[in-house]
């Protein structure tokens, strides 16, 4: 069957795979940064309930699988408050709120690292804590913190290819578009696997040139 | 539609169905991982460089491709070359080499915190390498890898649930049919959810029962 | 007959032993006095295989340590007690004991077990033979490490430092084993710190100076004043062994003091 062959297409659809699973994983990742610190921020500040609130729903997220959250957003939320959920949208909001929960557990234990008596501290010498958590707690807390958010980084892209289970048009899904209609699982499985793997890889190593820096820059000034 | 936990009463037999291929697969899954990851860490702390490289290149293969990608490799690769083997053992066989990547690594570091004048002391008394590596190295290793091991098999738990993209029907799979006929997903997936933390919590305690038990008389310096 | 002949040593560019040639005949209690990194451990750890040597020879009845099959029988016939002890972590005192002589010697459990007690009583520890390492004092420690050690029924015993991470109260405890031992005509090379010790015990006195023997005497020979004691290197070493309070302030310093490396 000629039509079952690979054709020129199919570097092209392989490769808009890889964007939307890309898009997808930095705009996730952007978003779950940003809300796990703001989240983590609240324990700092022992804010009451709310923060006994988040500890247990980053905990329950961290300790269930993200594609049956990724199912409770794509079929549970319609069913139960009648909206409708696209398949990039449920991607956005289960793999952002999965990736704000391991955010949040991190952030938390680099925020303790850095001491509370520093804080106290910095108070004493009439910082407002705005101040105190951008100048003393934010550079202290980033430098432990790197090592296990490029980790969380590199899984986090894995994770990415759970969304073709609900329809989304990334890597994965190509793969098993290409997959059916060439039915050469090994190709195809190989190919995918491998842009995955080099993806990583560039994450990676992207991390550790900015761990490197990061820490270079942190033992300076602590000398 | 408000929530209402009762209608999903008729299917627990089923769920518990489900929830019993899931404890099956993840029972083969962490002893598969065990010895993969045993072996792994063997090699990768020989002093043969070569069976180093192909650890290293295991554990950075495993750990950097997604677990459907693998998973899917299996499952429709193994047919190709004539290999017939149903879903489940597939499953098994996937996930216990992925999670062999994790526990290799984990173990290694374990071996290497492995104070090297206790090995030496086993060298000297005439121990072969395989015995030193299974009566000393190892069991030291293995007390001082419990928590971060605990982790890899909570991870595995939670991988389980990929098992269902290849028409397994473990307890994502099952819940998936129960959510399909109920027309209750909500309900469905949030329970899903509750088990799978319930699971995961319950490996997370007979791991700590286990950290203490074999640490007991550990406590150095 | 423990054989060392023209053994040299190095670690990169440092020549940690230099044309060592030395015999232990058995029944011998031999001494290997000498300054830190004068090469004294390194010998203990050529003899058992744990360094492969870069010249030279070591045999152990025989048996060359350079050869696989060789190493194999040597260390059946020697065995070596450890300065930090090395008892396996996750096993009793009596496992830590009965390992060897199962595993490697393939005797019976019963029999093994029997011998392992006897052992531990001998060294005071019955009543701990199922105490970990990690509840032992440092000298109860050496004490199973020593038991651990006789329990391969040793030809050789090799002692590498084995008093030098315990207390005086501890020293003493593991010194009187030794002694006993030395008594009952058990072969011994002794790497030690404990001059006076080595004095008593040892039927011959090594002496090790930047990785070569600079003296090898009988023991009554090698405190003499016309023997080791006139070389000039051996009368330095000793007295500043002979005053560990040199260190404190109301003590004369000893002349050559900052020559001490």
């Amino acid at each position: 069957m000629r039509y079952a062959d690979f054709t020129w297409h199919d570097p092209i659809i392989l490769l808009q795979g890889l964007g939307v699973s890309l898009w997808l994983f930095l705009a996730t990742s952007a978003i779950g940064l940003a809300l796990g610190i703001g989240l983590a921020l609240t324990r700092y500040y022992r804010v009451p309930v709310v923060a006994r609130l988040v500890q247990v729903v980053a905990e329950f997220l961290k300790n269930s699988p993200v594609l049956v959250q990724l199912f409770l957003v794509f079929f549970g939320l319609p069913a139960m408050a009648h909206i409708n959920v696209t398949p990039v949208e449920a991607a956005m909001i289960t793999l952002a709120g999965n990736t704000a929960a391991f955010v949040y557990v991190i952030a938390v234990s680099a925020m303790e690292q850095v001491g509370r008596d520093q804080v106290e501290a910095a108070r004493v010498f009439g910082l407002t804590r705005g101040q105190i958590v951008w100048r003393i707690i934010a550079p202290q807390a980033l430098a432990f913190a790197i090592g296990p958010l490029i980790g969380l980084a590199v899984n986090q892209l894995q994770v990415t290819s759970l969304v073709s289970v609900v329809g989304v048009m990334d890597l994965t899904k190509v793969g098993n578009i290409l997959n059916m209609r060439t039915l050469k699982p090994f190709v195809v499985w190989t190919v995918v696997g491998a842009v995955y793997f080099i993806i990583a890889r560039l994450i990676a190593a992207l991390g550790g040139a900015l761990e490197r820096r990061l820490r270079a820059h942190a033992a300076w000034a602590g000398l | 539609m408000a929530f209402d936990l009762t209608v999903l009463v008729p299917y627990l037999g089923q769920l518990a169905d489900g929830a019993l291929l899931t404890a099956e697969a993840c029972f083969f899954a962490v002893l598969g991982s065990f010895v993969c990851g045993t072996l792994a860490a063997f090699a990768a702390t020989s002093a043969e460089p070569g069976l180093r490289r192909i650890a290293g290149a295991y554990t950075g293969l495993f750990r950097n491709i997604p677990f459907i990608v693998q998973l899917f490799f299996f499952y429709f690769g193994l047919p190709e070359i004539g290999l017939y083997i149903d879903a489940f053992t597939t499953g098994c066989i996937a996930l216990s080499i992925a999670g062999g990547a994790y526990a290799a690594d984990v173990l290694r570091a374990g071996i290497l915190s492995v104070d090297p004048g206790v090995v030496e002391a086993a060298k000297v008394s005439g121990l072969t390498r395989l015995a030193t590596f299974r009566l000393i190295v190892l069991p030291i290793a293995l007390r001082a890898s419990v928590r971060p091991l605990g982790s890899v098999f909570i991870n595995l738990i939670l991988t389980s649930s990929i098992l269902s993209t290849i028409t397994l029907n473990e307890l994502t799979g099952a819940a998936k049919i129960v959510a399909s006929t109920t027309f209750r997903p909500f309900e469905v997936y949030f329970v899903l959810l509750v088990v799978y933390a319930g699971l995961t919590y319950l490996m997370s305690l007979a791991i700590s029962l286990l950290h203490r038990r074999l640490n007991r008389y550990m406590a150095e310096g | 007959m423990i054989a060392i002949e023209k053994v040299g040593k190095n670690f990169g560019s440092t020549t940690v032993l230099d044309g060592v040639e030395l015999a232990i005949a058995p029944g011998e209690v031999v001494s290997i006095l000498g300054a830190s990194g004068s090469g004294k451990s390194t010998l203990i750890r050529c003899i058992n295989g744990l360094e492969t040597v870069d010249a030279g020879r070591i045999t152990v009845d025989g048996f060359d340590v350079a050869e696989k099959a060789g190493l194999a029988e040597a260390r059946r016939r020697s065995a070596t007690v450890f300065q930090l002890f090395n008892l396996y972590p996750h096993m009793t005192a009596l496992e830590n004991v009965m390992l060897a002589p199962t595993m490697v010697l393939k005797r019976p459990r019963a029999e093994v077990e029997a011998e392992a007690r006897a052992l531990l009583e001998r060294v005071g520890l019955a009543a701990r033979a199922e105490a970990y390492p990690a509840q032992l004092s440092g000298g109860q420690r050496q004490r199973v490490g020593i038991c651990r050690a006789l329990a391969m029924k040793p030809r050789y015993l090799l002692l590498d430092e084995v008093t030098s991470a315990l207390d005086p109260e501890m020293t003493a405890e593991v010194l009187a084993i030794l002694a006993q031992l030395a008594r009952e005509g058990t072969t011994m090379l002794f790497v030690t710190h404990e001059i006076e010790f080595a004095r008593r015990i040892s039927t011959r006195v090594v002496f090790l100076e930047k990785g070569r023997i600079e003296v090898n005497l009988p023991t009554a020979e090698f405190f003499s004043e016309a023997g080791g004691l006139a070389n000039p290197r051996i009368a330095r070493f000793l007295s500043r062994m002979a005053a560990p309070e040199a260190a404190a302030p109301l003590s004369p310093a000893p002349t050559d003091a900052h020559e001490a490396s």
